[in-house]
């Protein structure tokens, strides 16, 4: 077989080819080697590429989970420890009515006990009316007035609110008498614009989450919301247009002034969690609730004030049920505790497995990624050493 | 048989042997001349002489000096070398791309959008709080930009791709005419006697340079010429004629070039470049670039679509119905920017469900994060941007073999060309010493014959 003829520019040729291939392979450990990643760039392994990140987009959810649940951790706490505070303090109530009630006290340990029954009555109310940051911990959703007051009022219905951007500039007053049986927060929406007996309008019970049918507002401005709620709108320059809101707030009567809402957090894709109790469920007898906290400790102080032992004895067991009203929330706050704790776990197990597919994926591995570099180090030596070599090799050597 | 004709013979073989080594000297000294093909010297015998034995064979001469090369393996390299400009230009591009998109860092707009849904998740544990609103429109901000960013860097991609192609035409151009000039220049010395050798070496460089550039086609003609087609049969070079290529701007692909003939500037050839950088830097301007901003829009589009309808279902914190929270009229990656109103007051962020300020429609905007809303509805938002970016890391790792194929392609042919056409200083040097045995045994002859003479004298 006739040999192939070497020119001398394939013998370069060859050789600067076969070292320029070393080095980038040289090059591309190094990157690793510095980096610490088997993935610097998407080609390098496309489909890990896209398993990286999908894992990183599963842990930044987890971590918002996690933040998710500490914020609702603490929120429970707090709600929990006050009232554990409003428990001892029904406990204490119980103890005077039932020293009270018998035969041994009389109007003077009555009158003491009276004063005494007005300090825990305050001093529930504070604790009701705990903030956890600006948020008040009992108060359902509505933030913008403590939610307990001193005095019992009438069932009222609030003046009437318009939002901030509302078009119309006309005025809307409210009116009648509320009949509901718990805190309510009624919204109108315009749906399309117009004039008094154009405009249309839809009604919601409450606050703005479900919308009843849509209604033609009436030509003298009249509508009836629902519970006995009416409001009056009087028209200004400007029409009702759509998305104007008006709403206005209604209590049923008693102490309480916020409503049966709960909060909720996501702690999970698509699991949503309720942190809060509202304070209708736990001090009053609305909604889940069963007895008027608030109302019984009033009504034990006027007994004893006016010191008839039988109409203390009659608060005993409406402290007693008060007590385990409490502690039903109580529990309700534990039970809540114990899902968030079984969430954290699964969210920090979840995190960690992450964080180590992740690595497994696109981190190297340094005893592998180290061998090979000591290996390709060698190469590349040889090929200097080859490179320095072929260029000296030559017949010119042999020729005198 | 006279003394006198020995010299003759002795001085053909001197000038012969003289011409041979004059060859190799050539050929050493271009020994790192690209596109030189060695020469190698014909020798032939010249004339005969009738004696009583038969004829004689007299004399020497170099009949021609002959440039050692295989026409098919050129013509083999320059179809080579169309599919490696294309391919190594589509690579290069591909690679700029991948830069932008490098998500490896966990800094892109995967990262972002984690952060986005990540603030909608805090806000709706703290509806009221400013902090968490601020956070919020940051993270929508950065976001909404780094579309942009990268939009707009996938834009300079095409346009310097655009740019390029402007080049490369004038490039063609040149070639175009120093081939056509060439071909004149061979075929006059072709019928006289001129030596066309490093003509034809000068034009082989130029079609593998005009190869690389445009894919062509062509054959030499009997008066030596190389006519030059593109691949829809019109003429780029007949004999010493040419037809230069122009750009014109086409209204209807971004006011981006299309390539014409000079002479017919209102027909596109576009379509008739398949191969070769042109036809690389077109695929990327008008095909890959052009996908991958498809899919960004899309992405975009659908994040401001899906987030506002989610977002006017709310309540902001003045009891306001939610607005838009991106800009509606801007629904591209290249436009994408929350709505001047969110931007202008944090508080008409809408996270609650109700007049009442709770954080529930934040959790529903957040929730988007695992909203089947894109592909057809196959596809989350994070998931379409990540397997848009697997499908990048796929096209330059293919791009990357593609060219790696085509370059050791080219090395195995040049290495073929080489081992025919390239100059080897060895062999060479072995030739040196057998024409210079040839010239020493001439010369030796011219010696003897002189002896033979002064002995024929010396009788006289």
């Amino acid at each position: 077989m006739m040999a192939m003829r070497v020119s001398d520019n394939t013998r370069f040729d060859t050789m600067i080819n076969n070292l320029f291939a070393v080095q980038d392979r040289y090059n591309q450990l190094m990157d690793k080697m510095s980096s610490q990643k088997n993935i610097n760039r998407p080609s390098d392994d496309p489909p890990g590429m896209g398993r990286v990140m999908k894992y990183r987009e599963t842990q930044a959810a987890v971590t918002s989970y996690t933040r998710n649940v500490d914020s609702a951790n603490a929120w429970i706490t707090m709600s929990e420890s006050k009232l554990t505070s409003v428990n001892n303090l029904l406990v204490r109530a119980k103890e005077i009515a039932l020293a009270q009630s018998s035969g041994t006290a009389n109007a003077l340990t009555r009158e003491q006990a009276a004063v005494e029954i007005e300090q825990i009555f305050d001093e529930i109310k504070s604790l009701a009316n705990s903030k956890y940051g600006d948020r008040y911990l009992f108060a359902g959703t509505k933030m913008d007035q403590a939610p307990f007051s001193s005095t019992a009022s009438a069932a009222t219905i609030g003046t009437a609110l318009t939002a901030d951007d509302n078009s119309f500039d006309g005025t809307v007053a409210s009116g009648g008498s509320y009949s509901g049986s718990v805190n309510k927060t009624y919204a109108v929406k315009i749906v399309s614009s117009g004039a008094f007996g154009a405009a249309t309008y839809q009604v919601s019970e409450d606050g703005g989450k479900n919308w009843g049918g849509v209604t033609t507002m009436p030509v003298g401005g009249n509508i009836t919301l629902g519970d006995g709620i009416d409001l009056t709108f009087t028209a200004g320059t400007t029409d009702l247009t759509t998305n104007d809101i008006f709403y206005v707030h209604a209590s049923a009567e008693g102490y309480y002034h916020g409503n049966g809402e709960e909060l909720f957090v996501e702690i999970g894709k698509e699991i949503t969690f309720s942190y809060s109790i509202s304070g209708q469920s736990i001090f009053t007898d609305k909604g889940k609730g069963d007895v008027d906290i608030f109302a019984t400790l009033e009504n034990l102080k006027t007994a004893l004030l006016n010191n008839a032992p039988n109409d203390v004895a009659a608060q005993i067991d409406n402290l007693d049920a008060a007590g385990k009203q409490v502690n039903k929330c109580i529990a309700r706050c534990g039970a809540k505790a114990n899902r968030l704790e079984v969430a954290e776990n699964n969210l920090s197990d979840l995190y960690y497995k992450l964080t180590e597919l992740i690595s497994k994926t696109e981190d190297v591995d340094i005893a592998d990624i180290t061998t090979k570099f000591s290996m390709q180090q060698i190469v590349l030596q040889a090929s200097y050493a080859m490179a320095a070599r072929i260029g000296n090799i030559s017949i010119l050597d042999f020729l005198r | 048989m006279s003394g006198i004709s020995a010299l003759n013979i002795a001085k053909d073989s001197l000038i012969s042997h003289q011409t041979a080594i004059n060859t190799t000297g050539s050929n050493i000294a271009n020994v790192n001349t690209t596109g030189y093909t060695r020469q190698r010297p014909v020798f032939t015998t010249n004339g005969t002489m009738d004696v009583a034995a038969g004829l004689v064979q007299m004399s020497v001469s170099i009949d021609q000096i002959e440039r050692v090369y295989n026409r098919f393996l050129e013509a083999e390299i320059n179809e080579q070398i169309q599919d490696f400009g294309y391919s190594e230009t589509r690579k290069e591009q591909l690679q700029l791309i991948e830069i932008i998109f490098n998500e490896t860092t966990g800094e892109g707009i995967d990262d972002l959008f984690n952060k986005f849904w990540g603030a909608l998740e805090d806000l709706s544990s703290n509806p009221e709080g400013q902090p968490e609103r601020v956070a919020l429109l940051s993270a929508a901000e950065s976001l909404t930009y780094l579309f942009r960013s990268f939009s707009s860097d996938l834009v300079a991609v095409q346009d310097d791709a655009n740019a390029a192609i402007s080049d490369l035409v004038t490039q063609v151009n040149g070639k175009l005419a120093s081939i056509a000039d060439l071909n004149e220049k061979i075929a006059q010395n072709e019928t006289g006697t001129g030596d066309t050798n490093v003509l034809r070496d000068a034009r082989t460089v130029l079609a593998k340079e005009l190869a690389e550039c445009i894919d062509i086609q062509y054959f030499e003609d009997s008066r030596g010429a190389l006519n030059i087609f593109i691949s829809n049969g019109l003429t780029l070079v007949e004999s010493g004629n040419y037809y230069t290529l122009d750009v014109q701007a086409n209204a209807g692909n971004s006011f981006y070039y299309d390539v014409v003939f000079t002479d017919n500037p209102g027909v596109s050839i576009n379509k008739y470049i398949t191969s070769g950088r042109l036809a690389g830097f077109m695929e990327i301007r008008d095909t890959t670039a052009a996908a991958y901003l498809n899919d960004l829009n899309m992405l975009a589009a659908t994040l401001v679509q899906e987030v506002n309808v989610q977002h006017r279902l709310g309540y902001d914190l003045m009891s306001n119905v939610g607005g838009d929270f991106f800009d509606p009229s801007k629904t591209d990656a290249r436009t994408i920017a929350v709505s001047a109103a969110i931007i202008g007051d944090i508080n008409k962020i809408a996270a609650s469900e109700t007049v009442n300020g709770d954080g529930t429609n934040a959790m529903y905007v957040g929730r988007l994060k695992d909203a089947l809303v894109l592909n057809g509805n196959t596809s989350t938002f994070n998931g379409y941007y990540s397997s848009f970016i697997g499908g990048i890391g796929e096209d330059v790792a293919s791009a990357n073999r593609i060219c790696n194929h085509h370059t050791d392609l080219m090395n195995q042919l040049n290495i073929k060309r080489e081992s025919i056409s390239g100059v080897s200083v060895d062999e060479e040097m072995l030739n040196l010493i057998k024409y210079q045995t040839g010239y020493s045994a001439a010369a030796k002859l011219c010696s003897t014959v002189q002896e033979l003479v002064d002995t024929l004298l010396g009788l006289v």
